[in-house]
């Protein structure tokens, strides 16, 4: 492979001097190989040959396939949709909490309702919304009396995803609207431009990266969501994901569905590259020291501020009052039906479901801190080290965290179920999907924080008379505990909420929670899918609480506080 | 080249105005308490005081990015209290330049022209003369991040200048400079306020600096003006000991007035009667006060028993080029001398002593700092 030919040169010399440091490389590399490279070879592989010929049959079948194109079609409008939707809702919520001098307490309710989004399954959303608009809906069928309605399509998906990933939006927005250093807009207002200028010719051009990178984040978010299409899209609305996961697991035709997935991934790429080497080079915004922290003069005029946070309440409550349904429907014998108050649901799920919820702790539990160790050297090693092949470790890393989780369990499945590798079935393939996919957000952490620290300081302690070792022990680590922790929160709510890779991962011995809330969902189990997703949401929230503690903890008096523990 | 047409220079009066904050650990802080300030047309005033004082925010109520909670602001005698930033018609240059880092140096320096709706050739002609006297021209198509700090900074200058304002009030503008360049911007600055006629407020915590463009010193300190003068009343007779110490070096020795002649007042410090030249108001005999000596008011000699030479030990001795600076130990207190190095060919090395006199004329009474520091 192309990648460990470019790692050797200057090897043996790495070996002697540094072995922990070539053994560590070494490992890291066949990781990559055997857990990201593999299976996206094996993917490719299924899809074009077959009994070792060569053959575009497959992709052929699935590009003429007027469904399947429909679908590819569906896909790309959805996600257009939402990153613009999302988008602009991002925005006035990031705008609101910086411009707007609302009340710090007003700024924290309206944090915790939009995280509630982001930490949940990625279908709490849609479940919500059938319970409010479905056919035995709160508003369609008891406010306004509907029957026969029909909730699915476009409509109820495109609102369901943009309230699930605009809280992405937002947290990129936000940073970065809160880092423009209020001294220019000053400045142009003192030039005698009026609000509405200042923000038409300084700020929104100023933002203008920081909206691409967010709808081509929201735009992957919903091409590669799973979820929230199968519960709402219905059979009018096919799209790619939803196609891909009935073609395997209706029709057992996993070529079909392999190359349904690559077709999702031309999209996906070119978001991924459209990213790196478009948005990511344009940033103006620069933290500087002095400035963001002075007190923003009133840069919004009263009646535009008026209208802002109350769209932004308005939408919150929204959230908060699908998550009451959720926790509503959850309490009572049959929701829309039979309104009686039980905990029949939550016994139901702490006695049935005990081992599901047992099974997804587990593999929590071993993909948090692998996943949190994986990011935390890999960010070490790509940020802080010279060697052949760095840039390469790191975009070979990206890989899984930038693809739909679709086409990562597709390709898990085809590599890991036949000999010489089986891994079907096992907790292994759950924890190495988790590790390699969501650990990134990891990396990113720690080579954000690094960036942020002086090589100096290292140089400091190796004049010391420190070695690699002790510096590393001393001064690096400490440096990147943060990041570490942050690291585990992430790898802790995916392995909880996740499930578009995952789904087509499970087994008999080994299943997931958000997978068996799905399954729930289909059999009409309607109130033990909202118990399911309530104890999700509130173990999430509790773990999360407690590593948000650390964090504080482990913060330096008069350091900036660790971001980033959702962001990613 | 064609100097941008000096607009009609007007006063700026500040009248009793108040600021408070809501601090998240302090609580409420008062950052400017009934500060007034009567800046004459076409006159440079700095503000000066150390951080914290109020000297910002009184510049940004100034300048309308914050409003008074109470008093008045006025501009040519025009009230502008509750008048928006971009309705005041003044030229802002913050201390990090604020350039626009999506638009060219061009399109930086003309944005306050586009917004005041002048025409493509006018804005193109006023920005080509504003950057060849800032001294940056053929700099156009340069963006900021592109530019050098002191670059940045003449930027920001032509674009304050450029729409002619009424009012030009900088903050800090040139603590992100390096030592030199801080030397020559200052003095560019003051040459160019001056060619213009424009009123300017100036807000700095360097004596030096502020010493060096304005024509009058308003040195503030918690939030109030404790004094305002020229930098030669400031230095030679400061009413407060606060202001004696933030202007220049100061020695500051314990006294008490004797006597009140014509002319002068008989004080007792040092172990000695001193006459010092009277100033303003008269202390009353008896009054304890402090007795403020610059270190160049202090001459040093040969040890001499006479009478009106003190005995003192030198310290330490440190050369610095064109003077030389001692502190000396004299009648139980430590007094910070320095003399010009040309010509001295001394012995006055740590140890020796030496003989200690006060110029004639020198010397100040402030009050001293427990009775009346502002409050």
């Amino acid at each position: 492979m192309v990648v460990s030919a470019a790692a050797r040169p200057g090897f043996g010399a790495r070996w002697r001097a540094e072995p922990a440091f070539a053994v560590a490389l070494t490992l890291l590399w066949l990781l990559l190989a055997f857990f990201i490279l593999y299976p996206i070879v094996a993917l490719v592989a299924r899809v074009f040959i077959d009994q070792g010929q060569f053959t575009s049959a497959t992709i052929v079948k699935v590009l003429t396939d007027r469904n399947q194109v429909a679908a590819f079609r569906n896909s790309l409008l959805l996600g257009t949709l939402v990153g613009v939707g999302g988008t602009v809702l991002g925005f006035g919520f990031a705008f609101a909490a910086t411009r707007c001098r609302l009340p710090p307490t007003v700024v924290r309710l309206i944090d915790i309702a939009v995280l509630l989004p982001l930490v949940s399954p990625p279908f709490t959303t849609a479940i919500g919304y059938i319970f409010s608009f479905g056919a035995r809906g709160l508003i369609t069928y008891d406010l306004l009396g509907i029957r026969n309605v029909s909730v699915y399509g476009l409509t109820s998906t495109m609102t369901a995803e943009t309230l699930t990933y605009f809280p992405i939006a937002y947290l990129t927005l936000r940073p970065m609207l809160a880092a423009i250093d209020s001294n220019i807009e000053g400045m142009a207002l003192s030039l005698g431009a009026s609000r509405w200028r200042v923000f038409r010719t300084v700020t929104l051009p100023l933002c203008t990266p920081g909206l691409a990178n967010a709808f081509l984040l929201l735009f992957a978010a919903s091409l590669a969501d799973f979820a929230t299409p199968l519960i709402l899209a219905g059979n009018q609305f096919p799209v790619l994901p939803t196609q891909a996961y009935l073609q395997i697991t209706g029709l057992f035709d996993l070529s079909g569905g392999a190359a349904l997935s690559l077709v999702l991934l031309m999209p996906a790429f070119v978001v991924f590259i459209a990213q790196r080497f478009w948005v990511g080079r344009r940033f103006y915004v620069t933290v500087t020291g002095k400035g963001a922290g002075q007190a923003p003069f009133d840069s919004v005029s009263p009646i535009a501020r008026v209208l802002l946070v109350a769209a932004c309440v308005a939408v919150t409550l929204f959230i908060v009052y699908l998550y009451a349904l959720l926790v509503y429907a959850s309490l009572v014998r049959a929701f829309g039906a039979n309104d009686t108050l039980t905990l029949e649901h939550y016994r139901a799920v702490f006695t049935e479901g005990l081992r599901v919820l047992f099974d997804t702790l587990i593999i929590a539990a071993f993909a948090t801190p692998l996943g949190g160790l994986y990011g935390v050297v890999m960010g070490y090693l790509i940020t802080r080290r010279r060697f052949v092949g760095r840039t390469a470790m790191e975009i070979v890393s990206m890989i899984h965290y930038a693809l739909p989780g679709t086409i990562v369990g597709i390709a898990y499945l085809i590599a890991f179920n036949d000999p010489p590798i089986v891994l079907t079935g096992t907790a292994v393939i759950l924890v190495a999907c988790y590790v390699f996919r969501y650990g990134p957000t990891g990396i990113r952490t720690t080579m954000a924080l690094l960036q942020q620290v002086d090589p100096s300081l290292e140089e400091a302690s190796h004049s010391l008379g420190a070695g690699t070792g002790t510096t590393f022990r001393r001064i690096t680590l400490p440096l990147v505990l943060p990041a570490f922790f942050a690291a585990l929160g992430v790898m802790f709510i995916r392995s909880m909420t996740a499930i578009s890779a995952t789904i087509f991962l499970v087994s008999i011995s080994w299943t997931l929670v958000t997978v068996r809330i799905l399954e729930n969902m289909t059999e009409l189990r309607l109130g033990m899918a909202a118990a399911f997703s309530v104890i999700v949401v509130i173990i999430v929230f509790i773990v999360i609480g407690a590593i948000g503690q650390v964090l504080r903890l482990l913060r330096t008096p008069g350091s900036k506080p660790a971001t980033g523990l959702l962001a990613a | 080249m064609n100097t941008p047409a000096p607009a009609e220079a007007i006063g700026v009066t500040v009248a009793h105005v108040s600021k408070r904050f809501t601090h998240a650990v302090k609580g409420e802080v008062h950052a400017a308490r009934d500060v007034s300030l009567d800046v004459a047309p076409g006159e440079f005033l700095t503000l000066l005081g150390p951080s914290g004082c109020g000297k910002t925010t009184t510049l940004r109520m100034i300048a309308g990015f914050e409003m008074p909670d109470e008093g008045s602001i006025a501009f040519g005698g025009h009230d502008v209290t509750r008048l928006p930033a971009n309705q005041r018609g003044i030229g802002f240059v913050f201390q990090n330049y604020a350039l626009f880092p999506h638009l060219s140096v061009f399109d930086n320096v003309a944005y306050g022209l586009a917004v005041r709706g002048e025409s493509g050739s006018e804005i193109g002609r006023a920005v080509g003369d504003v950057l060849a006297l800032v001294g940056l021209a053929g700099y156009e198509r340069q963006f900021p991040a592109q530019m050098s700090g002191g670059e940045q900074q003449r930027v920001a200058l032509a674009r304050a200048i450029v729409i002619h304002p009424r009012v030009l009030l900088f903050d800090e503008p040139l603590s992100n400079l390096d030592a030199r360049l801080r030397v020559q911007m200052r003095d560019e600055i003051r040459a160019l306020q001056k060619r213009l006629a424009i009123t300017a407020i100036y807000v700095t915590h360097d004596q030096e600096e502020a010493m060096a463009v304005s024509d009058r010193i308003a040195v503030m300190n918690r939030g109030s003006i404790a004094e305002i003068g020229t930098a030669e009343t400031l230095y030679h007779s400061p009413r407060s000991r606060f202001v004696a110490e933030f202007i220049g070096r100061a020695n500051l020795v314990a006294a008490q007035v004797i006597a009140v002649r014509d002319g002068y007042v008989d004080v007792a410090a040092l172990d000695r009667q001193l006459a010092i030249p009277r100033q303003g108001s008269a202390l009353a005999a008896g009054t304890r006060c402090l007795l403020l000596l610059r270190p160049e008011a202090i001459v040093l000699g040969e040890p001499d028993a006479t009478s009106g030479t003190l005995a003192g030990t030198v310290r330490t001795r440190t050369f610095l080029g064109e003077k030389i600076e001692y502190t000396i130990a004299c009648a139980g207190v430590t007094l910070q001398v320095v003399r010009h190095s040309q010509g001295v060919t001394d012995a006055f090395a740590p140890g020796a002593a030496v003989g200690v006199q006060i110029a004639r004329g020198a010397g100040t009474l402030v009050a001293d700092a427990s009775q009346g520091d502002s409050p």
